[in-house]
């Protein structure tokens, strides 16, 4: 037995190159290796944390002479957003309960010599009193008087907000209501988690809302062609005296409601994939009409000249035909699981 | 938890889009009101997202029709039947040594026993020093023999006969062909049959990169409980409605109005899921 462990290690030596040993070892160490290897935790189950806002607690009114047709742009972090036109040259912003701010010019006419751009810049936090990190302000009631020609890009974290009588307002919000009123260039609105309102504007018109509904009361075309584009995902959508002849509105589970008039030349589609959708017009309209619907039915209340209607089976019916004479306007309902109506105004 | 709680096989199929638009209701809605039920399906979808990543491929594929799926599974088949034994030994080995806990094992298993082999067999090793040759020599037919073995096996499954190496060998050269044919099928198939409509394509790389963004954004814990159950919601509603025009354009192509819905839903899904996206980003830019 003393002799067999030498022999043994002699027997291995002359019988295999230490070099397949060696091999062998390494080959077994690095397995060993790589089996004990882990991917890293993935955080992405970290809980959501809110943003953390705080405000100070200034009360701050600062005013600027600008041009008359000036871009304001802010960022809010937290609080109620009042926006409305004046009839002067003049910025005035007031921040009740909030953090400082600053008008940072980003560029001035070269007419006049006044600021056209113009950010409104927040302060960031001292040791003392916390504010919003970023340009953004914060405050209680944040009201912000333009120039009535006046365009504002506003986005915010979690806001209220309502502009009245100004040109154009592009609007970014995640989360809290929208009212817009009196626009007479240009609507740009997105709410992450609320209502949008928009009453009296003219322009171009697109809307979206990711969970909210979305209200229109009485808007139009400032130039011919402008579009008029509302989206929702599980919000409804209601649509009164929509003027513009580019209509284009579409929910996911939503109903869609129109009631206005049907102008000629005009492209209207209406889609729905969990909802209904409910028309009125007035009871001259002409038009051609394609209703598309799955599970519901197709209702009008006004004498629909059927033209063809698709008789195949399945999920989804097809009806096309007129209204009145001579027009040329082209609607198109869609409702996936709906039904679609039309009735008189 | 009450006795109207859903149960997980429920809450999966909501996940999936597999309900019908009345239960993806109620299920929505009882969750809206259930504190346990949104527990399950917040659990449900941290499943969800830990494998859908590493199914992230399959995924991303383009779907092939259930016809051609059937080929491939027939081709498949016959392939399997007619390989040979060793072909299925060297990749059960293969597969099973990717594994670096296999891998480990099998190497630790291989030292063991080449000491334990030299250990059994001194008295032996210690007479004939040649045993490596010979050992060599006599493994030399046994790695040679499984070459032929397995065509042996599989042809006379096929002929039911015993015939000579050289005609099996024939056999199996007649065989080539057969599986060739076989194998330009299936890379005809896509061509002669497409899988999708036309523009359907389009959407459809669309939707998968927009979902990826939207998942990604979800797995960083952005979007709150109530808009995530929202967001699933509308995307169950939406995956269920192209399922079901899908099916009615398979079953009758010239159903324009199906087809016509069907595209209407693809874009209402990337306007769902770009609204969703767009929503993440600004938050994110506020942050």
């Amino acid at each position: 037995m003393a002799d067999f462990v030498p022999n043994l290690m002699k027997q291995i030596v002359g019988k295999f190159p230490s070099g397949i040993l060696v091999f062998i070892i390494l080959t077994s160490l690095s397995a060993i290796a790589v089996a004990q290897f882990r991917l890293p935790i993935n955080d992405r189950f970290e809980s959501p944390v809110p943003p953390q806002v705080f405000w100070g607690r200034d009360t701050t009114e600062k005013s600027i002479k600008v041009d008359n047709s000036i871009i304001l742009e802010l960022c809010v972090a937290q609080g109620s957003v009042r926006v409305n036109g004046w009839n002067r040259s003049e910025v005035r912003v007031f921040v009740e309960d909030g953090n400082k701010f600053s008008f940072n010019i980003r560029d001035k006419d070269t007419r006049s010599g006044h600021p056209n751009w113009v950010n409104v810049v927040g302060y960031a936090g001292t040791k003392d009193k916390k504010g919003p990190t970023g340009d953004c302000i914060s405050g209680n009631e944040i009201e912000i008087d333009i120039p009535v020609n006046a365009t504002i890009k506003l986005k915010g974290h979690d806001i209220n907000t309502t502009i009245d009588s100004i040109r154009k307002a592009e609007v970014k919000t995640g989360g809290g209501d929208i009212s817009l009123r009196n626009i007479k260039g240009d609507i740009s609105a997105f709410a992450g988690q609320g209502d949008i309102f928009i009453e009296s504007s003219t322009g171009p018109i697109a809307i979206e809302s990711t969970t909210g509904n979305i209200v229109v009361f009485d808007v139009g075309p400032g130039e011919l062609g402008d579009p008029f584009k509302a989206r929702t995902n599980s919000g409804t959508i209601s649509l009164q005296s929509v003027q513009h002849r580019q209509v284009d509105v579409g929910s996911t589970s939503g109903s869609v409601s129109y009631s206005g008039s049907i102008r000629n030349g005009g492209r209207y589609n209406l889609f729905t994939v969990n909802g209904s959708i409910r028309m009125a017009i007035p009871p001259d309209s002409a038009c051609k009409l394609s209703a598309t619907f799955g599970s519901g039915r197709f209702i009008s209340e006004l004498a629909f000249d059927l033209e063809t209607e698709n008789n195949v089976g399945g999920p989804i019916k097809t009806i096309a035909g007129k209204y009145g004479k001579g027009g040329d306007a082209e609607v198109k309902l869609t409702a996936s699981y709906g039904s679609i109506s039309v009735r008189k105004l | 938890m009450n006795t109207d709680c859903l149960d997980i096989g429920l809450i999966q199929a909501f996940l999936d889009g597999e309900l019908d638009h009345h239960q993806t209701a109620r299920v929505s809605g009882h969750i809206e009101l259930c504190d346990a039920c949104t527990l399950l399906l917040a659990e449900a979808e941290e499943e969800i997202s830990l494998v859908f990543p590493v199914l992230e491929r399959e995924f991303d594929a383009l779907v092939p029709t259930q016809r051609l799926w059937n080929k491939i599974n027939d081709s498949i088949k016959t392939e399997r039947d007619n390989r040979p034994f060793w072909e299925k030994a060297w990749t059960f080995i293969s597969v099973s040594l990717a594994s670096p806990s296999l891998a480990t094992a099998a190497s630790m298993v291989l030292v063991i026993a080449v000491f334990a082999g030299l250990w059994l067999n001194k008295t032996t090793v210690d007479v004939d020093q040649s045993q490596p040759n010979v050992a060599r020599q006599t493994t030399m037919p046994t790695t040679a023999a499984p070459i032929a073995q397995p065509v042996v096996a599989s042809n006379d499954s096929i002929d039911g006969d015993d015939k000579p190496v050289v005609a099996r060998t024939g056999d199996r050269e007649r065989q080539q062909p057969r599986r060739e044919t076989v194998i330009q099928s299936l890379y005809k198939a896509p061509v002669t049959e497409s899988a999708y409509m036309p523009g359907e394509e389009n959407y459809i790389k669309t939707i998968s990169t927009l979902t990826k963004t939207v998942d990604d954004q979800k797995s960083n814990g952005i979007m709150r409980p109530a808009e995530r159950i929202a967001y699933e919601r509308d995307m169950a509603l939406v995956n269920d409605a192209i399922a079901k025009m899908k099916n009615e354009v398979r079953r009758n192509p010239k159903n324009d109005s199906a087809k016509q819905v069907l595209y209407a839903t693809y874009q209402n899904k990337i306007d769902l899921l770009n609204s969703v996206a767009q929503k993440e980003e600004l938050l994110v830019s506020l942050r």
